[in-house]
């Protein structure tokens, strides 16, 4: 019995010695006094998953946007309601039609030393569009042909056509790399920025120091910071911790291991956490919406009474109330979400749920129901799996529809299943959100036009096609609201798109920490640049 | 038959082993569905980018000549880049293993510790209550559902009691003894609940194996010899009884390295069960395609190990 | 010497041929990831079983001569029962699964189907919602009722087409020596895959249902039963009476069936058992990490939702009661299997 304990205690004991020698960290050597105003404090943030890559124009991830997003800054910020805000570009717009410009502030360095420039702004955008990362960057520059640093601070933009929202879309998403980093990389679409070749630089509040995959992401202060009061992020450190399991997140975030938790709570979450003590939970408006499409390619949806039946089967009160713990809004079934106050269409109405006009559509289509109620029609519904909400509600999308007599079948698979599912068009319904659709003229071109990345209804409507491309060089803002809400009123009369809500989000953080900006979207939050450099302790 | 043919003989059968593992992983990448360009980038990218995608991850040669380059890539020692992180596959694997290797590793040793005289002491007691006790005691171990356990360890000792800290291998910002220490704390909880789970087998095994063995012509033989009964126990039969635990400690051991997915999951422990999760999320084919040579590779080296503390520990070897 | 035991030790693909699998019996446990699925350890339980009978049913064999062995394990039934009787944890397994699979049978009569949402969400056990509701105001008791249903029927499906294949790859290698050399390196190679994360990636890629999770729980049983049935086979296979049954009859199917199922039954009966028990824990792993049946009520898809929900730690009876369920089925049959064992096993049985 010893022999075997200990050559097994011995074995394992050599291995794990071995494999932790390798992994202990060294203790850095000591920091020089700290800022006045700035605390030697560590934010602790909690995540759900690892960051995939550190290239910001590759990463696809919540992850991975949070913690580049903390080093690589973005031309523009957002308001809760969609408008664009100053950030790296303090001035922006168009020369001509066909030319728009940024211009940037002049007091940002790199934290390796070198100023950044508007060189490094127009170097990003040309990279990007050279090498096609697979990002949502390269997604914008449909319509860009090139850039060039005209000054140190003023960059001006080339468009193979007229294109009248490509400057803020590019400014919000697109982030601004170092060129003299990047620039060593053949190809930007396959450089891992993983700090292999002497650490990261970043021109943000926070600079990645440390990584042990799995575990933790340590980020140390930049001293210069000019993006917010007093120019020095408040804590010393930010700490991104992997919690795969969002109950032990929250288990963590009561005991204290961790200040923030990054990711959104569950709406069912949000109460228990509110009379928590010790927690405190903050709320981001929603930017984005859920929705649903019907496949136009078949022939039953390709019939509006059809798709309007499918769209009067659905409790959209009950979904809001119950999946969402009334933490949605209605959009009125119309891609112009209220929170677009300047878009937003008050006489498009929700479509209503009522399955006796739903039955009533379905005979004027030319079904007929059979003896226990139901038409002879069956819709195969395709959801993902990773989305726990969209699969909570389309459980009651099924049962609702059942009652207006009509069979939908649910097919939820994995994320990647879905995907290929969605770009094949291999589904009769789809059930999906967008995190943020904040530039109607984009999203629109985008869903409803013949070729857009997103028309997942297939819809070509030369009416629709003609509002979208006219708003889409349109300058003139109130011009350009009135045909979107033209073009709403369309998508929403044909149900080309059933949109159902936005969901307002909820962050939850230790009531210790104060001080956080709360931006609209998961992706921003109370995690974004500006909030976490002004998170302190009480 | 000679040593070195046996050697051979079983270096051959472990090429085979992870030839197969190999084959069977790189074959399931690529004849079910699922399309990497399409895991790996935003919702809105183009017909021709993802051409562009394919290409460079060299999904579009046809089967035979993608398993042909990626068995010579294998052969020279090349694991491929991740197509998700741009870095090379044996870096990812290296960031989880260590952790892996010290949660399994500290667990076997103290199901071991913890199982054997558990055993013992149920065959010894054949029939009794204290037989039942350590009876139920591991077989519920094995019933139960890890992130139940998990989450209930958790709350109990990380969140009321606040004994051991909630998640991750170690603590951010701990250097030198105090970062042993924090390694140590993380590691109780994750350990526990896989020492419960693992702990049946041993139990059992023990257990049944003893008994058949007390019944063995040498210990009757024993007890001739007037040997008092605990010295014939724990010596003699214990001994032998010790075989077939070796073998469940090999093959638990390299099964454990990739099957603790749930345990590293709701403990948030940093280890490679993990890690395949992750990329097989993301089709990271490359990523899928080492990690499953890795766990090939560790049930061979460990099969080995196995027979050889095989050898040395058979009595009746070193009889004749 | 040495290493010829040292082969046989971790591939039992060896062509000893004689009492056989004493120790692979033993091993049978390690094969799965000790995670989801230390079940099977059942077997383990007896890991010299396999050997222990064989030679008990070769001493039988002896002393009946080439009697059919119909009579002779109609006796020993007889015998095992008696025995089984006199275990209190076996009956009280028995009494278990007795219950588990009325429940399974009789869920319409024990509770509505649960249905899309309700009233009050996440409130804790009540006079109305026995179980305590989860984040969408089903009643929890409900699921687990109807959750009971898929779960036994993925442990009995996927045992059966476990059993069914490893059976005949077993007993037609064990016959058929030519195939036994290639039939034994497969099961090995099978053996050697890591099972967890194979089924993970399957599970994913095929798309998550019932049937996938039964074929793949199954797909990766199977040569565990090849490996615990082909040493008894093998036993069989060697002893007189088959000789005697080849010279009077041409057709293999005949003595396959006749002779050579019926000695594996006891073996076959007890990897029944285990392997549907490993299978449910598979399950409820594979839907814990979001690749179960979406649709269909199970303890895992309970145990998913709470998870993703966030509420396993606040909602206490969200986790508690399908965690139970779990634990009563396989702990069930674990002990059913051992005290199985211990009942045919005559030197356990002689206290």
């Amino acid at each position: 019995m010893k022999k075997t304990t200990r050559i097994a205690a011995v074995a394992a004991l050599a291995a794990s010695a071995l494999a932790l020698s390798a992994c202990a960290p060294s203790a850095p050597p000591e920091a020089g006094g700290g800022e006045a105003t700035a605390s030697s404090e560590t934010l602790t943030i909690a995540t759900t998953t690892d960051v995939v890559n550190y290239n910001p124009l590759i990463g696809n991830s919540r992850s991975d946007y949070w913690i580049t997003n903390l080093m690589y800054p973005h031309l523009l910020s957002i308001a809760d309601d969609g408008s664009k805000e100053a950030q790296v570009a303090t001035k922006w717009g168009y020369v001509d039609e066909t030319t728009g410009y940024y211009e940037i502030r002049d007091d940002l360095s790199w934290s390796d030393g070198e100023k950044l420039t508007a060189e490094d702004v127009a170097w990003t955008m040309n990279a990007v569009k050279q090498d096609q990362p697979s990002g949502t960057f390269y997604g914008q520059l449909a319509n860009f042909e090139s850039a060039e640093a005209v000054s140190d601070t003023r960059v001006e933009i080339q468009l193979t056509q007229p294109d009248s929202s490509i400057v803020e879309e590019i400014g919000f998403w697109g982030n601004v790399v170092p060129q003299h980093v990047f620039e060593k990389a053949d190809s930007v679409a396959n450089f891992p920025n993983d700090g292999s070749d002497g650490g990261w630089v970043s021109a943000g509040p926070y600079v990645l120091t440390d990584v042990q995959v799995g575990q933790s992401y340590s980020m140390d202060r930049v001293d210069d910071y000019p993006l917010i009061e007093g120019g020095t992020p408040s804590s010393a450190k930010v700490v991104y911790r992997v919690f795969p399991d969002i109950n032990t997140e929250i288990l963590a975030l009561q005991s204290g291991e961790v200040d923030v938790i990054a990711n959104a709570l569950p709406p069912a979450q949000v109460k228990t956490l509110q009379n928590t003590p010790g927690i405190e939970v903050e709320e981001s408006v929603g930017l984005g919406y859920a929705h649903m499409t019907y496949n136009m390619t078949k022939p039953d949806l390709a019939k509006v009474e059809v798709r309007q039946a499918l769209a009067h089967a659905v409790d959209y009160d009950a979904i809001r109330k119950v999946v969402l713990q009334d933490q949605a809004v209605s959009t009125g079934s119309s891609p112009l979400m209220p929170v677009l106050a300047d878009y937003y269409d008050k006489s498009i109405k929700e479509y209503k749920f009522d399955t006796d006009l739903s039955r009533e559509l379905m005979e004027k289509a030319g079904y007929t129901a059979d003896g226990s109620g139901m038409f002879p029609v069956s819709f195969r519904l395709i959801y993902s799996l990773q989305d726990s909400v969209t699969s909570q509600w389309a459980t009651l999308v099924k049962d609702s529809a059942a009652k207006a007599g009509i069979t939908i079948e649910l097919q939820g698979t994995e994320r990647n299943t879905y995907l290929a599912q969605t770009n094949a068009g291999d589904f009769d319904i789809y059930a999906g959100n967008f995190a943020i659709m904040d530039d109607p003229v984009t999203n629109m071109t985008l869903a409803y036009l013949p070729d857009g990345a997103i028309n997942y209804s297939y819809v070509d409507d030369p009416e629709l096609n003609e509002l979208i491309t006219t708003a889409s060089a349109t300058t003139d803002k109130d011009e350009k609201i009135k045909l979107m809400q033209e073009a709403a009123a369309i998508v929403n009369e044909n149900v080309y798109d059933n949109i159902m809500y936005t969901q307002n989000l909820y962050f939850a953080h230790s009531d210790k920490w104060t001080g956080f900006v709360s931006k609209p979207s998961e992706l921003l939050s109370i995690v974004n640049p500006i909030s976490v450099a002004s998170a302190h302790l009480k | 038959m000679s040593l070195w043919s046996f050697v051979l003989r079983r270096f051959g059968r472990g090429i085979l082993t992870i030839w197969f593992a190999v084959t069977v992983t790189f074959l399931l990448l690529r004849l079910l569905p699922g399309d990497p360009a399409l895991a790996v980038a935003s919702p809105n990218m183009t017909d021709e980018a993802r051409e562009a995608l394919l290409t460079q991850y060299g999904l579009n040669q046809p089967l035979i000549v993608q398993y042909g380059l990626y068995l010579w890539q294998l052969v020279q020692g090349n694991l491929g880049v991740s197509f998700t992180q741009s870095i090379p596959v044996l870096d990812v694997l290296m960031q989880r293993l260590p952790w892996t290797l010290l949660l399994t590793g500290t667990a076997l040793v103290f199901t071991v510790l913890v199982g054997v005289p558990l055993g013992v002491l149920a065959a010894a007691r054949r029939g009794t209550g204290w037989d039942r006790l350590v009876q139920i005691v591991g077989v519920t171990g094995q019933s139960l559902f890890v992130p139940s356990v998990g989450v209930l360890l958790l709350f109990t000792f990380g969140l009321t009691l606040g004994w051991f800290p909630i998640g991750g291998a170690y603590t951010n910002g701990t250097y030198g003894g105090e970062w042993y220490l924090s390694v140590i704390q993380h590691l109780v909880l994750p350990a526990t609940s896989l020492v419960l789970i693992q702990l049946g087998s041993y139990v059992l095994t023990m257990r049944s194996t003893l008994i058949d063995a007390l019944g063995e012509d040498y210990t009757t033989l024993a007890h001739a010899n007037g040997m008092p009964p605990r010295r014939v126990l724990w010596k003699h039969a214990l001994r032998n009884a010790l075989l077939p635990t070796t073998t469940l400690i090999g093959l638990q051991l390299g099964f454990l390295v990739g099957g603790a997915v749930l345990t590293e999951t709701v403990f948030a422990y940093p280890g490679i069960g993990r890690g395949i999760f992750e990329a097989v999320t993301q089709l990271d084919f490359p990523v899928l395609q080492g990690a499953f040579l890795m766990l090939a590779l560790t049930v061979v080296v460990i099969n080995m190990l196995t027979d050889l503390v095989y050898g040395l520990l058979d009595p009746r070897v070193k009889t004749s | 010497m040495s290493a010829m035991k040292g082969e046989r030790m971790s591939s039992p693909t060896d062509s000893s041929t004689d009492t056989g699998a004493g120790p692979d019996a033993g091993t049978t446990a390690g094969v799965d990831p000790a995670e989801t699925a230390a079940a099977t350890d059942a077997a383990t339980g007896q890991p010299a079983d396999a050997s222990e009978n064989a030679e008990r049913d070769r001493a039988a064999v002896a002393s009946t001569g080439a009697e059919p062995v119909a009579t002779e394990s109609l006796r020993a039934s007889a015998a095992t029962w008696r025995a089984f009787r006199k275990e209190p944890l076996g009956l009280l397994a028995l009494a278990v699964m007795a219950v588990l699979v009325f429940v399974a049978v009789a869920a319409p009569l024990l509770a509505p189907y649960p249905g899309s949402y309700g009233d009050t969400v996440l409130e804790g056990p009540t006079g109305a919602h026995w179980f305590g509701t989860d984040s969408l105001g089903r009643d929890v008791f409900g699921e687990v009722i109807w959750g009971t249903q898929q779960s036994l029927l993925v442990a009995v499906l996927a045992s059966l087409i476990a059993i069914a294949v490893g059976t005949l790859v077993a007993v037609v290698g064990a016959y058929f020596r030519k195939l036994d050399g290639p039939i034994s390196v497969l099961v090995d190679l099978m053996l050697s895959l890591p099972v967890l994360p194979l089924m993970i990636l399957i599970a994913a890629l095929v798309g998550p249902s019932t049937t996938t999770i039964i074929l793949v729980v199954a797909a990766f049983s199977w040569p565990e039963v090849t490996r615990i049935v082909r040493s008894q086979a093998l036993t069989v296979v060697g002893l007189p009476y088959v000789d005697a049954a080849r010279l009077m009859t041409t057709s293999p199917a005949w003595i396959i069936t006749k002779h050579i199922i019926p000695a594996v039954t006891p073996v076959i009966v007890v990897s029944v058992v285990v392997t549907a028990s490993r299978a449910v824990l598979s399950a409820a792993g594979l839907a814990f990490l979001g690749l179960g049946d979406p649709n269909t009520w199970s303890w895992g898809r309970i145990l998913y939702e709470a998870q993703q929900s966030g509420a396993m730690s606040s909602a206490w009876w969200l986790t508690l009661f399908p965690s139970l369920a779990i634990l009563a089925l396989v702990l069930s049959a674990t002990l059913l299997s051992i005290a199985y064992n211990d009942a045919r096993n005559p030197k356990s049985r002689r206290r």
